[in-house]
């Protein structure tokens, strides 16, 4: 700074002081001499560009090279040109260009140099200030702002009396540097060419000036000029040079006392100097009374320290006005001093800042408010360099990525704009979006793409991205601004409605069934790949679906006798809108014709306007043969049991009948249905009224049995038919079961078998008649059968008798030989008698004299006495005989005509027999007896009671009298004679005899 | 012829054969056989008979119709496949009449029955074996007749059953291609290889041949 004073001379006191003043309060102030020489920079300038002032000031390539290497090589030109005008004509200096900052970057900063003019209107020299241009919009506009008001000054000053020109061009200067509107009293040249005095009001963008000439009762101008101060102590002076400056100047004694405070301010305040001095007496500083409370303490602090140190002093407070309201002010003061350097007092400024502050409020609310709708709207902001390179997001896209600032994308190696790519765009999107955003960069077209981003949690998210430049007034792209939309939901959405979409397309194709779509004039415009295939289309012809030939080849695949019903059916469905369905026969590829059933609905849009049909056809081909064959089997099976010659009766599982087939109808005389209403059950009311009474009791008891057990039922009865004849039946029924075994129906059948009755009746009838027939011819069989008994011994005796006669009529008389014959004789007789006997006991039924007799001797003896007939007759006879049988008491003779008898019945059944013919003699014991079985192996035993009757026989020559005699021969022994049926064939006769008690023998 | 005849009787004199199965039976019709000297064997059934008695032997046999082993019918039946030609009597307890008629058919000589009178078994048997004497004489002759045929040349035979039809010598020679001198020739060469003097003769010889 000192070296700024080193040529005091050369430039005005004033000027030096206005520099300093200006650098304390905005910085970077500089000097020039009427030649435009700088003359002094403040000392931060110097630094920051390593030069001496000395060298600043040099002239190089039409400017000082202070200049040249602060101001970007761009702007320089019209810099200087601008720089020399203003020089020569006196003009405000005023330009934007690009300053080199501390940082080493060029930064936008605006340079204003006003000319420091003497009493008669020479230029002293140049004081200018640089001001850096926030980037901030606010700053902007406060530049501007600014700018606007200063320059609406300039265009009224040549109007200004002279004498007051300096005041308004202070006015404006503040208005300049502050852009806090300034009220200004100067004479104004009337178009008469009088001056009159104003009252000028200038806030940022507007002035208003009003005429207070008649006011105006102070008619000397209140500015004091340089040349005025002259004398007075040196901060008061310097107070009044400001203040010729910038107004409401001040000044204080070393002490810190008031020495001098601008009339206005005092009029403003309604308080002189002494009076604010007072506070410094009560020990309080000289702003005790001026200040806001709080911003007293704060003030008053700095105040001191500067008192102590001589620093400069530069703060914000609220003074109070007259009114009792505060404003803004800011006070920037600096310490005078004399050739020794004590300081003598303090100058300094009040700038009434509240507008601006107010202002500046307002701005960074509306900054505030446009940043926070720049936050908060729910769109990703972000502002690109001209070269892509991002330079800001906003919030949400950095809560978005989960970041504080874009510190995150200074990475050593490769730009932002790379770094953004990899890290924050999908993987296969980067490449994709970093091409959209360098060709936008290279053309400065504006793109549009949706790609995916990565949000903070690592799922990537697909949003709609766009961006545009901004272009600047000379046609360059200043930035990029761009902002992106969280769309990822809504690609979802999409892609699941595109893959439903897909999926219902599948599955047109893939459902089993024919579909197909009509437009609303009932022409075809789709065919599913089923029916294409169907009627032998290929599927690539179906891509391009042709109404009209699509309707063609429907209608050459439907069957001729079915096309014109299908056309009726179709075109009422297409005219009333009623839904359609109909079977037809469609041909398939293969040229065979299928019934289809075909059903079509109409949609319709919200007013009920049918759009298309939506059709559907199934292949119903086999369903109706399967259908068809089911009737026809129903049907068959239905005459069947209509037409079979016996009646037919279901019932439910409780026994009511539900059917009866015609024949059981008809021979009843009467329907199913004509039972009901009688107030019995279907069952009773049939059974009351059908079945004979004799029989009814026997019936409902069956019946009640099999329902309640499930039982088969099978029944012979008597039952009335429609003509009240009784006639019998055999009925039976059974049940009918599902697959869990519980009876579902009951199926009876009945079969009217009164004639096969009346037949066996009649059968019964000539049996008996012939068995009485045959009993006669038995009894002469039975005659012949003794005879020839009989006969035997009678025979012999004739013939020996014969002989012996003739024996003894021989000449000479043989009686040797007379006597054996007579002897022959008397035994002949003997057995004649002996056989005459035993029949007469067979018909008495009595037992000869028994004896004690070992029992397998005597069947053994029997059997042999018929080994010879058994085996003529090719018969074998097998004996089993139990080893240590007990004897038993019998008639040995009676006994063994039983065995031969039971034997030769055993071969008799087996005549017919070719092999196995064989009899089996079986004798074991039984308890207290002894049993014998006989067993054949022929047809059986009928009726196993009957053959024991006498005259009983199933033999052609039979007397049927054997097995009669043998019971009576085996009952007459104490035993019992039985039969019954051999397995797997023929017939067992057993008989018992008892064994001798051991006490009775 | 008369030497025949004798010769015959004395080689075989005539047999009564029994087979009943009554042995009561067998010994009283024995016994009854032997008293009126008469040769007699009995059997009690029929296969025993056919295995050891000479069936082509003279007599006859008295057969019980009712046996075990075989009915008389069936032994009948035997012997007539046999060749036989023994007369059969039979006797029987109880005869009915088809199975009379059925025995006469097969030519039972007679059908007693049960108890009979001696007289008529025996008359029975006599008239048996008288008629098996016959024609057991018959068939002796045709034999001899035979074997007098038997000692013709073919065209001798041929020449003799010509001639004996009637026809006369050059119609023989006719018919059989000769000269009516060789007929003569075969002729007189038969007639006394046939013992015969006169054509009668002849014709009464060949005529026997033929009844069989």
């Amino acid at each position: 700074m000192t070296k700024a004073f080193d040529t005091p001379d050369e430039i005005g006191l004033e000027a030096m002081q206005a520099v300093r003043i200006i650098e304390s309060v905005v910085g970077n102030a500089w000097a020039a001499n009427p030649a435009g020489e700088i003359v002094c920079v403040s000392p931060a300038v110097l630094s920051r560009l390593a030069l001496t002032l000395e060298e600043f000031s040099s002239q190089s390539d039409g400017g000082p090279l202070g200049w040249r290497r602060m101001i970007h090589p761009d702007d320089y030109g019209r810099s200087m040109a601008l720089w020399h005008w203003c020089l020569e004509s006196g003009e405000h200096f005023n330009i934007e260009h690009r300053t080199l900052r501390k940082s080493g970057a060029y930064g936008w900063s605006r340079t204003s140099a006003q000319p420091l003019r003497d009493g008669d209107d020479r230029i002293l020299g140049w004081y200018g200030a640089i001001i850096d241009i926030e980037t901030s919009d606010a700053a902007a506009r406060f530049a501007d702002t600014a700018e606007a008001a200063v320059q609406e000054l300039p265009s009224s000053l040549s109007a200004i009396h002279p004498d007051d020109r300096t005041a308004a061009a202070h006015a404006a200067a503040r208005a300049f540097w502050t852009g806090v509107p300034q009220v200004t009293r100067h004479r104004q040249r009337q178009p008469d060419g009088k001056y009159r005095w104003t009252e000028t009001r200038a806030e940022p963008g507007y002035s208003v000036s009003v005429d207070i000439d008649e006011l105006v009762t102070d008619r000397e101008p209140r500015m004091v000029t340089a040349s005025d101060t002259a004398g007075e102590p040196e901060p008061l002076r310097s107070a009044r040079a400001v203040e010729s400056i910038f107004g409401n100047g001040w000044a204080f004694d070393a002490r810190g006392r008031w020495i001098y405070l601008h009339p206005f301010a005092q009029n403003s305040l309604g308080v002189t100097a002494e009076q604010l001095n007072v506070s410094v007496d009560e020990g309080h500083t000289a702003w005790k009374q001026l200040l806001h409370p709080d911003d007293y303490e704060r003030t008053a602090a700095a105040w001191n320290r500067c008192l102590e140190t001589g620093d400069d002093f530069n703060v914000e407070f609220r003074f109070r006005r007259v009114s009792g309201s505060y404003v803004w002010a800011r006070t920037a003061a600096r310490a005078a001093r004399d050739a020794r350097g004590r300081i003598v007092g303090w100058f300094g400024i009040a700038l009434d800042i509240d507008v601006y502050k107010k202002t500046v409020e307002a701005l960074r609310g509306r900054e505030l408010e446009l940043s926070q709708l720049v936050d908060m709207v729910p769109v990703h902001i972000r502002r690109l360099g001209p070269n892509g390179e991002p330079t800001f997001f906003n919030k949400r896209l950095l809560d978005f990525y989960g970041w504080k600032d874009l510190a995150q994308l200074e990475t050593p190696a490769g730009s932002r704009l790379t770094t953004a790519m990899e890290m924050l765009v999908h993987p296969d999107d980067s490449a994709r979006l970093l091409e959209a955003v360098r060709h936008s960069v290279a053309t400065g077209e504006s793109y549009g793409m949706k790609y995916r981003l990565r949000r903070s949690d690592g799922v990537y998210r697909w949003v709609d991205g766009r961006a545009a430049p901004l272009i600047d007034p000379e046609g360059g792209i200043a930035n990029w601004y761009a902002i992106s939309i969280d769309i990822d939901d809504e690609m979802r959405a999409q892609n699941a409605l595109r893959d439903r979409e897909r999926e219902l397309l599948q599955l047109v194709d893939i459902v089993p069934s024919l579909l197909w779509r009509l437009n609303r004039q009932g022409e075809p415009t789709f065919f599913n790949k089923r029916l294409m295939c169907f009627l032998g289309l290929d599927a690539a012809s179906s891509d391009q679906p042709d109404p009209r030939r699509l309707a063609a080849i429907f209608r050459g695949a439907v069957h001729p006798d079915d096309a014109s019903g299908l056309e009726d059916a179709l075109n009422r469905s297409i005219a009333t809108g009623e839904n359609f369905s109909k079977r037809f026969r469609l041909r398939r590829s293969d040229d065979v014709y299928r019934w289809v059933e075909s059903n079509a609905e109409p949609l319709r849009d919200d007013s009920g306007k049918i759009v298309q049909w939506y059709g559907l056809s199934h292949d119903i081909d086999d369903q109706l043969r399967v259908e068809e064959a089911l009737r026809e089997r129903e049907r068959s099976l239905w005459q069947l049991v209509e037409t079979l010659p016996a009646m037919i009766d279901c019932a439910a599982p409780n026994g009511e009948p539900v059917y009866r087939s015609q024949q059981l109808r008809e021979f009843l005389g009467y329907n199913l249905e004509d039972l009901d209403g009688t107030g019995k059950s279907r069952l009773d009311a049939t059974l009351d009224a059908g079945v004979h009474p004799d029989d009814v009791a026997g019936v409902k008891e069956k019946y009640a049995h099999s329902l309640a057990t499930g039982e088969p039922y099978a029944r012979k009865h008597r039952l009335r038919r429609f003509d009240g004849e009784y006639r019998w039946v055999e009925t039976r029924a059974a049940a009918m079961r599902n697959l869990e075994g519980a009876i579902i129906q009951w199926n009876v059948i009945c079969l009217d078998i009164d004639g096969e009755v009346q037949a066996q009746d009649e059968l019964r009838l000539a049996q008996e008649r012939l068995s009485r027939a045959s009993q006669s011819a038995s009894l002469a069989e039975l005659s012949a059968s003794i005879a020839h008994e009989v006969n035997q011994p009678l025979a012999a005796i004739v013939a020996n008798s014969n002989a012996c006669h003739r024996w003894l009529l021989a000449e000479p008389p043989n009686l040797d030989r007379a006597k054996i014959t007579a002897e022959r004789i008397i035994r002949d007789a003997n057995s004649a008698a002996e056989v005459v006997s035993r029949i007469r006991a067979l018909f008495r039924q009595r037992v000869e004299p028994q004896s004690n007799t070992d029992l397998v001797n005597v069947i053994a003896e029997a059997v042999h006495l018929i080994t010879e007939e058994a085996m003529r007759r090719r018969v074998r006879v097998e004996l089993d005989i139990e080893r240590a049988l007990p004897n038993v008491v019998v008639d040995q003779v009676q006994i063994q005509q039983v065995l031969v008898n039971l034997i030769r019945n055993g071969m008799d059944a087996m005549d017919a027999a070719v092999r196995d013919r064989v009899v089996s003699v079986r004798v074991h014991r039984v308890g207290d007896f002894v049993a014998t079985e006989v067993s054949d192996r022929g047809m059986g035993v009928a009726f196993p009671e009957r053959i024991f009757e006498a005259f009983f026989t199933t033999k052609v020559n039979g007397m049927g009298m054997g097995l009669a005699i043998c019971r009576s021969i085996i009952e007459s022994h104490g035993g019992r004679l039985w039969v019954q049926n051999n397995e797997p064939s023929g017939a067992i006769f057993t008989f018992t005899l008892p064994i001798e008690v051991e006490a009775a023998a | 012829m008369q030497h025949a005849q004798t010769k015959a009787e004395k080689l075989a004199e005539p047999i009564v054969y029994v087979v009943d199965d009554d042995e009561a039976m067998r010994e009283a019709l024995l016994d009854l056989f032997t008293v009126t000297q008469k040769r007699a064997t009995a059997f009690s059934n029929g296969p025993e008979f056919l295995e050891t008695a000479d069936i082509q032997a003279p007599g006859c046999l008295v057969l019980d119709l009712r046996m075990p082993g075989g009915t008389g019918l069936d032994l009948q039946e035997h012997l007539l496949l046999a060749g036989s030609r023994l007369p059969v009597i039979f006797l029987t307890g109880h005869a009915d009449i088809p199975t009379s008629v059925k025995a006469m058919k097969a030519g039972a000589m007679d059908f007693l029955t049960k108890p009979f009178s001696d007289q008529d078994l025996l008359e029975a048997v006599d008239r048996a074996i008288k008629l098996d004497a016959e024609r057991r004489k018959v068939e002796a002759e045709r034999d001899r007749i035979q074997a007098l045929v038997d000692t013709l040349s073919p065209r001798e035979q041929e020449v003799m059953f010509a001639v004996v039809s009637g026809l006369m010598n050059k119609q023989v020679a006719y018919q059989l291609g000769i000269s009516e001198m060789t007929v003569k020739l075969h002729r007189m060469s038969l007639m006394r290889k046939m013992q015969s003097r006169s054509l009668a003769d002849l014709v009464r010889k060949t005529e026997q041949l033929r009844r069989n």
